[in-house]
């Protein structure tokens, strides 16, 4: 490919085109076609299918010639639009991620999709469906080449020196070298034992969301369309009060968790298949996948934070999940629910390791985690109680000795509420801030420094009865849900901490971060005077 | 929300020492944020009483019905009674809870009565600030600062209830300081 030359995409684009277009209408079309139930509802789904895929098939075609891509000096131009024309310029320095993609039948074709994040929207911004397999190849190694000599001169001055984490895994590992010369270092490989590990212990929220799910519409169902014709449902439960329903319920559920389990084993097969992450000087690349096959690459110094997730399976086996936060958000992963996963199985020996090889400087071990105030216990006690309360109420007026649901409810709080203390925590390393918490999944988050975008103190009028407070480190990474927090600690050292952390994310030069002559910060939160 | 009923009495605690401070009845020590514009207070306490009126007018509306009913009547009188007694007593302490300052590396914006924020944007992170005005701030010369990082729950941070000329001039003067390095 030579820069500043115009590309079309490859000829099949207007088949993967059409289909993805078709995907919209003709399967809904389909599919209330077979409901609503053959004859003549089928004949007009029919012709509605082979009325509508024309204009697709038309639409594509037209979309494949509007569309042109060219790579200028750091830039990748994108000319796309039928009626409204769009010209897109992404500086090549500001790409986030790259990812090359394909299904099987993509496979099957040789050719490959290729995406391209950016910080700037949720979207991705910049979608090649779909080039020939070495054209997309090329492609991405002239934008990561381009984003390479752009993003030198920008960042020379803070980076830390490249190849570093590369001495820290050299033992594990031995050196390759990739088409183009450059040193790669294998950080993981999955087999399919791991995947089979990983599938089946993975997802337990799911699990549990989907055998909930089924028990309702099982009672649903018994209430609605009561399977013995008995006229008043309340009958049923009296008649069948307790033991049998109970059984039938918990069998139900039983069952809709070992459906949910054997999916997600095999989910992990194959979407995971061949899982190979492997780091050079300056990203991280990972191919998996037996279907669609997907190789992602992220750039280290895009990384905004690495997210430690051992769930509540997994740490007995000493089993845990890594992601990684970057600000343009994993295209594909963002259907799972959020980061992009990283490793998705790695043993906690493995743990530091692998977070040290990305962020560079990290003695994952090393941490001291700091324990929160005990009142947050405390405080998770009375929280957790007054849920397990309500739901234990809840279920007492279904249940037939009533009080039943509720003796379990204290302990199991404060079971829960231990657990709860016990999991949170904060560490402070040189250039990195790192956050711990989590009830049964405990999340540990570390951010480098140079990343941390804004930092919060908040407190609730019921931590201030306790005189404690969160502080809130916010990257440009996460969303949502996902932040790192330290969560109850004391007010005094909640403000100190969020005076540290501001320092960290804007050191003044020539200057001591901790500031000299007391907390500025330290006055805020008694002079907020209430009503 | 949490129940209200949680935890100890004060001071029942070994760690007691971490128990904040009783809030000074006289001067809090306020004397390095800016406070906001007082006028701000107006614009705040028009908006409750915008609220009370809809809800009075609701009630009034609701029994002029041809088949009235006085309990929903009740309630939203209710309401807008609710809205009044905020009217008179939200805005003062939302005014008192809201400062800020432009520190040499950072803002700090302090809010909340009841749910307390401190926020902390290093200069060298925004990404650029906008001032925006209301109807009812425009009325009142007031203005609002809102400061974009890239950040997810800081990605805007709002200063509220400026003076128009003084908002612009803050606007001004962190756009100056906007750093090249968005650790992006």
């Amino acid at each position: 490919m030579m820069p500043s030359e115009s590309h079309r995409l490859h000829v099949l684009s207007v088949l993967f085109e059409a289909a993805a277009i078709a995907r919209g209408f003709i399967l809904p079309a389909l599919v209330g076609g077979i409901s609503a139930g053959g004859g003549e509802f089928d004949r007009i789904a029919t012709w509605t299918v082979g009325l509508l895929s024309i204009p697709a098939i038309l639409m594509s075609v037209a979309r494949y010639f509007a569309f042109r891509y060219r790579l200028e000096r750091d830039e990748l131009i994108i000319d796309s639009g039928l009626l409204s024309r769009r010209h897109r310029v992404i500086p090549l320095a500001r790409i986030q991620n790259i990812d090359v993609q394909q299904t099987a039948l993509q496979r099957v074709c040789g050719v490959a999709e290729v995406r391209v994040e950016t910080a700037g929207s949720g979207e991705t911004e910049a979608r090649l469906r779909v080039l020939s397999r070495a054209c997309a190849e090329a492609l991405r190694a002239e934008l990561l080449a381009g984003r390479r000599a752009a993003g030198a001169a920008a960042t020379a001055a803070g980076e830390p020196a490249a190849g570093a984490g590369m001495a820290a895994g050299a033992g594990a590992a031995a050196h390759i070298t990739d088409s183009t010369g450059e040193p790669v270092l294998e950080l993981a490989r999955l087999s399919s034992r791991d995947l089979l590990i990983a599938g089946a212990t993975a997802s337990e929220a799911g699990l549990v969301a989907a055998a909930v799910a089924g028990v309702l519409e099982f009672l649903d169902e018994l209430v609605m369309d009561p399977p013995i014709p008995i006229p008043d449902p309340e009958a049923i439960l009296a008649h069948a009060s307790g033991g049998t329903i109970m059984l039938v319920v918990a069998g139900t559920a039983l069952a809709l968790l070992l459906i949910g389990w054997l999916l997600s084993i095999l989910g992990a097969l194959v979407g995971y298949h061949g899982f190979t992450l492997e780091l050079t000087a300056s990203e991280l690349r990972k191919r998996y996948g037996l279907l669609t096959r997907r190789e992602g690459v992220v750039p280290l110094e895009r990384v905004q934070a690495v997210r430690v997730e051992e769930s509540w399976i997994r740490r007995p086996f000493g089993l845990a999940a890594l992601k990684i936060e970057t600000a343009g958000g994993g295209p594909q992963e963002r259907q799972r629910g959020g980061a992009e996963a990283f490793v998705p199985l790695a043993r906690a020996t493995d743990v530091p390791r692998l977070v040290g090889a990305v962020l560079r400087g990290v003695d994952y071990d090393a941490l001291r985690f700091r324990p929160a105030h005990p009142r947050a216990q405390r405080r998770a006690l009375v929280r957790y109680a007054a849920v397990l309360g309500a739901a234990g109420i809840g279920l007492a007026v279904v249940l037939e000795p009533w009080w039943l649901p509720l003796l379990p409810v204290l302990p199991a709080a404060w079971l829960m509420a231990r657990l709860y203390y016990r999991n949170l925590g904060h560490a402070l390393a040189p250039g990195f801030v790192a956050t711990r918490a989590g009830l049964f999944n405990r999340i540990t988050w570390v951010v480098p420094d140079r990343r941390i975008q804004t930092v919060h103190l908040t407190s609730s009028p019921f931590q201030r009865r306790h005189g404690l407070a969160n502080v809130v480190v916010d990257t440009a990474a996460g969303g949502g849900l996902r932040e790192a927090a330290v969560m109850d600690i004391a007010q005094g050292d909640a403000l100190a901490l969020l005076d540290e952390l501001a320092g960290r994310a804007a050191p003044r030069r020539g200057q001591d971060p901790s500031r000299a002559g007391g907390s500025p910060a330290a006055h805020l939160l008694r002079g907020a005077g209430g009503p | 929300m949490q129940p209200p009923d949680e935890g100890m009495p004060e001071g029942a605690h070994p760690h007691a020492l971490h128990a904040p401070a009783a809030p000074p009845a006289s001067a809090p020590d306020n004397s390095e944020l800016q406070p906001l514009d007082p006028r701000v207070v107006k614009a705040w306490r028009a908006t409750w009483l915008i609220v009370a009126a809809l809800f009075g007018f609701a009630a009034l509306a609701t029994l002029a019905l041809p088949d009235p009913s006085p309990v929903l009547a009740a309630c939203a009188l209710a309401v807008a009674l609710l809205c009044l007694a905020a009217a008179a007593l939200h805005p003062r302490a939302r005014y008192r809870s809201w400062g800020y300052r432009l520190r040499d590396a950072a803002l700090l914006v302090r809010r909340g009565v009841l749910w307390r924020t401190i926020s902390i944007v290093p200069h060298a992170r925004i990404q650029y600030v906008d001032t925006r005005r209301g109807p009812l701030e425009r009325a009142l010369g007031l203005a609002t600062v809102v400061v974009y990082t890239a950040g997810t729950r800081g990605a805007a941070v709002r200063i509220p209830g400026l003076d128009a000329a003084h908002a612009e001039a803050l606007r001004d003067r962190l756009a100056a300081l906007v750093g090249a390095d968005d650790a992006v």
